[in-house]
């Protein structure tokens, strides 16, 4: 067996460091959710989706989400819902996340230059809107379901697993991960953060995932395959990590 | 007697026995549209065949004075239906319609809040093409949106065959969420067996704000477009 160079050695230990602190940055095992500070922020946050949800910001283009989908108990099942097939117009039409879909619409309605603050504000909103409903991927209660949406779900779940074992899998069991997942978005340090965004910026060494893009939505339709039947919400987030947080 | 009565009650359960099996239920979508306070609304219904915002228009017909709309299927599965009125944001639905069955739906529409931004169409007509002639007929309306975000809803229904269209843009557009441009949007119409009456075709036109047109039917005059206001 040939001996590593020295500077080979060097390279791979400074990799493993990268590789500890990238894992280490997971929110899962760092959970540093503290009610008070973030959580006013949070409450700020959700308040903004809900008034970007019922007012355009286009003064001169007033039809605003809820202008057609005006009815609470239609979306109150929405973010349990996804990530879903979205059937937007060819070749567009594939599996999102709901902020993914915000983005989308927000982008087409509000024609906002840059639809993520909006749109991870109207998550944040319809989220908490959510707060305690069952997480079931596709399905939204009181709509038909389509066997070819589920089967592109399936194949998106299915590619998320592969990416995921590739990407995350090392250090962190996607089952005991898919409960924090339920709890984007959320405000860190009075920032909102969303798991896209996360995902975007985490393990700097493999080739970057963009939050908007599907390889990121195929990972969190995978993680949210695990969650599946759990309740979806923020407070559920610091439920689930409780029992951890001392250990 | 006896055996008359016999044979003629016999008679009798074999029909009524034989009659459902012979008889094949319709596959039928129907329902009614209003608004929020609960007034029936006129206007059209049109469907996708299949996937929603596929822009695979299939059927179609109009919905009446009371609200109620019925459209007959050759097949049950999954179809996008929308549904317009004058003054309203259209409503799109994905519907699951069961081979045999009738599904009922119930449509909410909401008032446009402003007309400012809604297309509009400018002119509606008939034009037989001159080398075939009595055979083919161009159908073109005249769309111009004044914030430029036209999509591939520019729709027409011919009503006495029940057929929808998506009308041919000014140029071959692949990607359907594109904005759209205004000009001349036109049908190529088959009048080979019967020649085209113009009170059979209406039109409406949304962009991909959802602002929606009023609907233009014959004498296919273009009006101010309605303002209801808000709820």
């Amino acid at each position: 067996m040939e001996k590593a160079s020295p500077g080979i050695d060097a390279l791979i230990l400074l990799m493993a460091m990268a590789l500890t602190a990238a894992c280490l940055a997971w929110p899962s095992l760092s959970p540093t959710i503290v009610l008070g500070a973030s959580d006013r922020s949070l409450e700020q946050l959700v308040v903004e989706g809900e008034r970007l949800w019922t007012q355009s910001p286009d003064p001169s283009n007033p039809v605003a989400c809820a202008t057609c989908h005006c009815d609470p108990a239609m979306t109150r099942g929405w973010a349990a819902s996804f990530p879903k097939f979205k059937p937007l117009p060819p070749p567009h039409a594939r599996v999102m996340t709901l902020l993914q879909a915000n983005a989308e619409a927000v982008e087409r309605h509000y024609r906002l230059a840059d639809p993520l603050p909006a749109a991870t504000a109207i998550t944040a909103f319809l989220t908490a809107r959510a707060a305690g409903t069952p997480i079931s991927p596709g399905i939204s209660a009181g709509q038909p379901v389509f066997a070819a949406r589920m089967q592109a779900l399936a194949g998106s779940v299915l590619r998320g697993k592969h990416l995921y074992t590739g990407r995350c899998g090392h250090c962190h069991q996607s089952f005991d991960l898919a409960p924090s997942a339920t709890a984007f978005p959320r405000a860190e340090g009075g920032r909102p953060a969303s798991l896209e965004l996360f995902l975007e910026g985490h393990r700097p060494l493999q080739p970057p995932l963009a939050w908007d893009g599907q390889a990121t939505a195929d990972i969190m339709a995978y993680l949210m395959s695990q969650a599946a039947g759990r309740p979806i919400g923020h407070h559920t987030y610091q439920a689930s990590t409780e029992g951890k947080e001392g250990s | 007697m006896i055996r008359v009565i016999f044979f003629a009650g016999l008679a009798s359960l074999m029909v009524a026995l034989v009659g459902p099996l012979d008889a094949t239920a319709a596959t039928v979508i129907m329902g009614t549209v209003k608004n929020e306070a609960g007034k029936p609304l006129p206007g059209l219904a049109l469907l996708e065949k299949g996937e929603i915002h596929n822009n695979v228009w299939d059927r179609g017909t109009l919905v009446g004075a009371d609200g109620r709309f019925r459209i007959e299927l050759p097949e049950g599965g999954q179809y996008g239906l929308h549904v317009y009125s004058s003054g309203y944001i259209y409503s799109p639905e994905a519907v699951k319609v069961e081979t045999e069955k009738t599904l009922e739906v119930k449509v909410t529409l909401d008032p446009e809040p402003i007309r400012g931004n809604t297309p509009v169409i400018e002119k509606a007509g008939f034009f037989p093409w001159e080398a075939r002639q009595g055979k083919v007929t161009f159908v073109k309306v005249d769309v111009a949106d004044p914030n430029g975000d036209l999509g591939p809803q520019v729709l027409a229904l011919n009503a006495a065959t029940g057929r929808a269209y998506a009308m041919n843009p000014p140029k071959r557009i692949t990607d359907l969420k594109a904005n759209f441009p205004n000009g001349i949007y036109q049908l190529e119409v088959d009048t080979s067996k019967a020649p085209i009456n113009p009170r059979d075709w209406h039109f409406v036109v949304a962009d991909h704000q959802c602002n929606t047109t009023d609907i233009l039917s014959f004498p296919h005059e273009p009006k101010p477009q309605k303002v209801i206001g808000k709820r």
